[in-house]
């Protein structure tokens, strides 16, 4: 299953990498990402692509422990799925 | 002021008179300002020694434990300290030095990205990277640390952010705060439970955490609702509670395990459904239905799938769940089964049982002590056969299951309650991995009671050999053991050490009145195994007792 998340985090350097690293240890592999700094708070937007075969609300969660992270959203699945074959 | 000198006033503000740590190149400045501050430092002889007593520190007080060490070394030397607070949701600040901010990833002397390690072992952490944010940092890591579900946070602070000049602001601590909980959640868990026939609470370390022992004890005072306990959540259901089934889990009373199998409603309060506790998940507790009562959103459903789960502060929570089911014939069941399966103690042979001698050792210490155990046998029995008033009483390495935590986690509770008898039970395995901090008991004149139940194995490795390796005793031989009386003696640590069943009572006695440091050494039967057992992949009420 391929889900896609977004999500706002606090502009730390080491920000991606700890969400990386949550997605990977939770059992999931990362298909596509993206992230971009906006201008209020210091904050970047964060957007990745992941499969895995696990419950996709658990990774959700564990994501929205991370400190840093201040907002974060996922996109229904089939909507996920016409967005990874437009990218593709 | 110098940054050093802001990181210990920050400390302060926070409450923090005790640290523990090691000194070294990157972390000289904040040693120097250490120098002539009120916070008083632990020198530990290892950095891992520093980190489990700022745990053991935590876990005894609920407030936070601090431990300090160098860049590089001093920092990896942490890491295994802070893994286990990880797991074990333990409040620690862990402040690193870093060598200057220009010499960051030039692969400079002792320079490290701490940072980069520390991201699946801590809480939150941060590479302090100017001085105007080092005393935010700060503030958030003691937040952070407390919030929500406790655990630790690093905080690497380069050199020249340790020397450079600062100014040092007054800082109100915040309040707790907590979301209300939803109300309809609670009336349907209140129905649920005053409708169940077979309720059973199933009590972790969260209730500890979240500082709502006694919130439980009304609890189960009002619904009379019989209670198992994870590792972690010993001495938190009172032990004489008539319908306190004990310990469940791979190593647990039987009637805890045969209870949680039969059960129709289980009220998870602040546990996780480890494997340890479930053996194979999906035979765990067959016909419940699950409440799950957390702080932590990520342990709903994680892996067990609740039917009601609720979120938020257990000090609101519990108050609000009394409701009185009709369960008399359950409650019957439970006391026939606490009967049925309680320890017994007689032992023919002349040699020293030591689950009796924990037994024993557990009624002659004062009555609000603190035992931290090492990991292994002697953990599963002190879990078994000793009873603890509070689980902050009661300092095993759950989660990690590390070894070596024993005794530094011991120096921390000492420093935490200097008029605490604070006791270690260790295996000859485990003390050796942080045996070094007899050191630290000896600078502070610490007097930390030892018990070492010697069986010159790694015997929980061994136990498994012999079920499950079909007796290949791979590397878990300990004959060639120290003398460890000479090695207490090299400490200036009384010791004495007992082989026979008749030895036991006096030198319990000598332990428990001796005025300072004491070593019993007891030298047991290697071929002594942990009973019941759950084998590994099976269900729990498939435990098997040893012959
Ligand atoms: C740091 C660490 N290394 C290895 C292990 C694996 N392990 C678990 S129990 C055990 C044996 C412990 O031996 P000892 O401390 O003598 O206690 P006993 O089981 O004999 O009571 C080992 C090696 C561990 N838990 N922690």
């Amino acid at each position: 299953m391929t889900h896609t998340i977004n999500l706002k985090a606090h502009n730390r350097p080491e920000v991606m990498e700890r969400v990386l690293r949550v997605v990977r240890h939770r059992g999931f592999a990362l298909q596509q990402m993206s992230m971009q700094q906006c201008d209020i708070n210091q904050e970047v937007n964060i957007t990745l692509n992941v499969t895995g075969e696990r419950c996709i609300n658990n990774l959700e969660l564990q994501l929205s422990k991370l400190y840093d992270v201040s907002h974060i959203e996922l996109e229904a699945a089939t909507a996920i799925k016409s967005a990874v074959a437009m990218n593709a | 002021m110098t940054g050093a000198q802001l990181v210990l006033k920050v400390l302060q503000q926070h409450g923090v008179q005790h640290i523990f740590g090691y000194p070294g190149g990157a972390i000289m400045p904040i040693y120097d300002a250490l120098y002539d501050s009120d916070v008083k430092h632990f020198l530990s002889r290892h950095e891992q020694g520093a980190a489990f007593a700022a745990v053991g520190y935590a876990r005894t007080t609920g407030k936070v434990g601090v431990c300090m060490a160098t860049s590089g070394p001093g920092a990896t030397n942490l890491v295994t300290g802070l893994a286990d607070a990880m797991m074990d949701s333990v409040p620690v600040v862990a402040i690193t030095g870093q060598v200057f901010s220009s010499l960051i990833g030039t692969d400079a002397f002792q320079e490290m990205d701490v940072l980069g390690m520390s991201l699946s072992i801590t809480k939150q952490s941060f590479l302090v990277q100017s001085l105007d944010e080092l005393a935010d940092i700060l503030h958030q890591a003691f937040e952070v640390a407390q919030s929500g579900r406790p655990g630790p946070v690093l905080v690497d602070i380069p050199k020249d952010i340790q020397i450079g000049a600062v100014d040092f602001e007054p800082y109100a601590l915040p309040e707790k705060t907590f979301e209300p909980v939803a109300d309809c959640d609670i009336a349907k868990a209140r129905d649920l439970i005053g409708a169940a026939k077979k309720p059973l609470f199933y009590v972790g370390g969260g209730v500890g955490l979240a500082d709502a022992i006694d919130e439980l004890q009304d609890l189960l005072d009002a619904t009379q609702i019989p209670a198992i306990s994870t590792l972690k959540a010993l001495g938190t259901v009172p032990s004489d509670y008539p319908y306190n089934l004990g310990f469940v889990g791979m190593h647990g009373n039987q009637a805890a395990n045969h209870a949680v199998q039969e059960c129709d409603l289980l009220i998870c309060t602040g546990a996780r459904f480890d494997d340890r506790v479930t053996g194979k998940l999906d035979t765990f507790a067959p016909h419940a239905k699950v409440i799950h009562l957390d702080i932590d959103p990520a342990e709903i459903d994680k892996l067990r799938k609740a039917d009601i789960s609720i979120l938020g502060d257990f000090k609101q929570i519990l108050p609000a769940l009394k409701a009185t089911p009709e369960i008399s014939a359950w409650q019957q069941d439970a006391i026939e089964s606490i009967a049925k399966y309680a320890w017994r103690y007689d032992y023919p042979n002349e040699d020293i049982y030591a689950p009796a001698l924990l037994n024993k050792l557990s009624k002659a210490l004062p009555y609000d002590h603190v035992v931290s155990c090492d990991v292994g046998q002697h953990q599963m029995w002190v879990a078994q056969h000793m009873q603890f008033t509070s689980p902050r009483n009661h300092l095993s390495s759950g989660g990690a299951g590390t070894m070596g935590f024993g005794l530094p986690a011991a120096i921390g509770v000492q420093v935490a309650r200097p008029d605490t008898t604070s006791v270690v039970v260790s295996g000859d395995g485990s003390f050796m991995m942080n045996v070094q901090e007899l050191g630290t008991i000896k600078r502070f004149n610490l007097p930390v009671k030892i018990v070492l139940l010697d069986n010159q194995r790694l015997g929980m490795v061994k136990q498994w050999q012999e079920l499950f390796f079909e007796e290949r005793y791979s590397e878990t031989n300990l004959s060639d053991n120290p003398d460890f009386l000479t090695l207490a003696k090299a400490f200036d640590i009384p010791s004495v050490s007992i082989s026979k069943a008749d030895e036991v009572d006096a030198a319990i006695e000598q332990l428990v009145n001796s005025e300072g440091a004491f070593l019993l050494h007891v030298q047991i039967d290697d071929k002594a195994n942990v009973w019941p057992l759950v084998p590994p992949g099976k269900a729990n009420h498939d435990m098997i007792e040893g012959a």
